[in-house]
């Protein structure tokens, strides 16, 4: 039986990442290990998103602040504002917002960074010279990707927080100690605990994508633009789809 | 390799600031659910939890003082709730503190509030079972309202149905609309203030003369002050009495007589009814009327002889003469 082009090449696409995928873990407890370069690549990928996420993080918190106080000022409930945003932003927000930037940021990068050395041909060098071009290259992105992003939305959560600190101040006032009292009396483990296994999960996904797509790149300085832009597509999509999943997880635990 | 070193640093700050923000996050929030630091457990029972759940927070006199831990179903009428307790709060939390489930809010969560007792109590032990005090549920208080807002809708009814009647009637309008009702008024309001200068005056007067008779003086002073009085007033009953005595007695002789009278006309027998009856008697008396008549008119005659006698006509001019004078 003959499968239409397209589902074809999706199943195929599947395919190949599920196998991507085996490999890496196949890889990743195998000596040896590239400690430098994983550092480096926490480095590049971690330190250097850190502004990006920051910004957007502070803006995304006071922006949200700002359009969500005229509806709970018409129920008279203004005073909920802090919960209502650190809910919104712990749960919810903060995890997929800043798992999109840095969708945007570090899995295009890494999709058009091995894109080129693929077709390029400094992959093949690599093997040639005795380096294991999948540990030094994959191995070490996913991971940084994997740990730094969790680390990344920490710290864009905190950021938010206080663009909404600030944002709940332009037209009212709140103390910084009431208003972070109010956030955390308000937080509970079942909120903070399944939104940080989720970008465990986001990072993964953008990292394996963007090397993914990278590592089989083709058709030249064509196809690492395609590659990059392919990198990005995915792996927002794939964030979306794992949000959905965890929703579900948590909600049939009951932590929701 | 001082590039590469400047990376580390920089790489090595951010991880730590993550973790350090992660974990002072995570210990804020196991620090409201009272995870860390010494706790103590208590008890309380309630017959309807209404939707607390383990977590919930648990306030003493409003200030938080630990989270929900357990609620177990003992029976079909008794829930019974751990309560995870600070240590800090084990001084100040008696045995005789009662326990209720209030809400953070009108729509927040539900919370156990531990309320101390007004009366002296020993201190809390680990796992005591507190007493639970029973509040009104928001279903109760929702039929409560129900029931008050039918007897507002009765009542409102029947304001209705006052107010009409009083646009509708025509003698209140009148008194209403009656201007000289008011002047009307207002001298009657003045005739009684009058009245109560009158009064007043009144009892003043009333208050001097009820003054003087304590003071003893005037006649009712006397009467109420005097003692000699009252022994006279004493002796003046007495005499009444024994007046009254013995006017019965009379009474009751008179009666007799009557009576023997009465027996006597009846029988013909007696003065009186030779008096009153016997024809012989009275025509007798008038004879003798008759008779004594005769008599004095001779005794007249012959007393006026006698004036003109030359012995003693003498005597009888000196008396006309002393009438004389005593009539100039």
């Amino acid at each position: 039986m003959k499968l239409p082009f397209y589902i074809n090449n999706f199943l195929s696409e599947t395919g190949s990442i599920s196998r991507f995928i085996t490999r890496f873990f196949g890889q990743l407890f195998h000596p040896r290990y590239e400690i430098r370069q994983f550092i480096r690549q926490c480095y590049l990928i971690g330190c250097l998103s850190f502004p990006l996420i920051a910004i957007t993080g502070f803006i995304m918190g006071l922006v949200l602040t700002m359009q969500l106080r005229p509806s709970l000022i018409a129920y008279g409930v203004e005073s909920q504002l802090p919960i209502m945003v650190s809910l919104a932003i712990v749960r919810e927000i903060g995890p997929v917002i800043t798992a999109l930037i840095f969708a945007g940021k570090i899995s295009s990068g890494i999709g058009a960074e091995l894109g080129s050395m693929k077709v390029t041909e400094q992959i093949d060098a690599m093997e040639v010279s005795g380096t294991n071009p999948f540990k030094y290259l994959v191995v070490t992105r996913v991971l940084a990707t994997t740990l730094m992003l969790p680390l990344l939305t920490v710290l864009s959560d905190v950021i938010s927080l206080y663009g909404s600190y600030l944002g709940v101040n332009i037209k009212g006032h709140t103390s910084l100690q009431l208003y972070f009292f109010q956030v955390f009396h308000t937080l509970q483990f079942s909120d903070v605990l399944p939104a940080l296994i989720k970008t465990v999960f986001f990072g993964f996904a953008i990292g394996i994508i963007g090397c993914y797509k990278g590592y089989n790149s083709s058709k030249g300085t064509e196809g690492v633009g395609r590659s990059a832009n392919a990198a990005v597509v995915i792996s927002s999509l794939f964030i979306f789809i794992i949000d959905l999943v965890t929703v579900q997880i948590t909600d049939i635990l009951g932590l929701n | 390799m001082a590039n590469k070193t400047g990376e580390n640093v920089t790489l090595g700050f951010f991880v730590a600031a993550g973790v350090v923000v992660l974990i002072v996050s995570l210990y804020l929030i196991g620090k409201n659910q009272s995870m860390f630091g010494s706790t103590f457990h208590l008890r309380a029972r309630f017959e309807n939890v209404n939707g607390l759940m383990a977590g919930n927070n648990i306030r003493f006199s409003g200030i938080q003082a630990g989270t929900v831990n357990k609620i177990t179903v003992i029976d079909d009428t008794t829930i019974e709730v751990d309560l995870l307790i600070e240590k800090e709060m084990k001084p100040f939390i008696r045995d005789n503190a009662l326990v209720n489930i209030g809400n953070e809010g009108l729509m927040g969560n539900k919370v156990i509030n531990i309320i101390p007792s007004r009366y002296p109590g020993g201190i809390i032990t680990e796992g005591a079972l507190l007493l639970s005090k029973s509040t009104p549920y928001p279903d109760d208080m929702m039929q409560t309202l129900s029931l008050t807002n039918d007897n507002v809708e009765v009542l409102s009814g029947d304001l209705v149905s006052t107010v009409r009647r009083i646009n509708e009637s025509k003698v209140l309008w009148q008194i209403l609309n009656d201007t000289t009702l008011s002047e009307g008024l207002r001298v009657s309001m003045s005739n009684l203030r009058e009245a109560t200068v009158n009064i007043n005056n009144l009892s003043a007067s009333l208050n001097s003369v009820i003054s003087d008779a304590r003071a003893g003086k005037g006649t009712a002073g006397a009467l109420i002050a005097d003692d000699s009085v009252a022994t006279h007033l004493k002796q003046a009953i007495s005499n009444i009495n024994n007046a009254s005595k013995e006017s019965l007695e009379v009474l009751t002789k008179l009666d007799s007589i009557v009576s023997q009278t009465q027996t006597d006309l009846s029988h013909g027998n007696g003065i009186a009814n030779a008096l009153l009856k016997d024809p012989l008697m009275v025509d007798k008396v008038n004879a003798s009327i008759e008779n004594i008549q005769k008599g004095t008119t001779s005794f007249q005659e012959s007393m006026e002889a006698l004036k003109h006698n030359f012995l003693i006509r003498g005597y009888f001019k000196k008396q006309e003469k002393k009438k004389s004078k005593a009539k100039k």
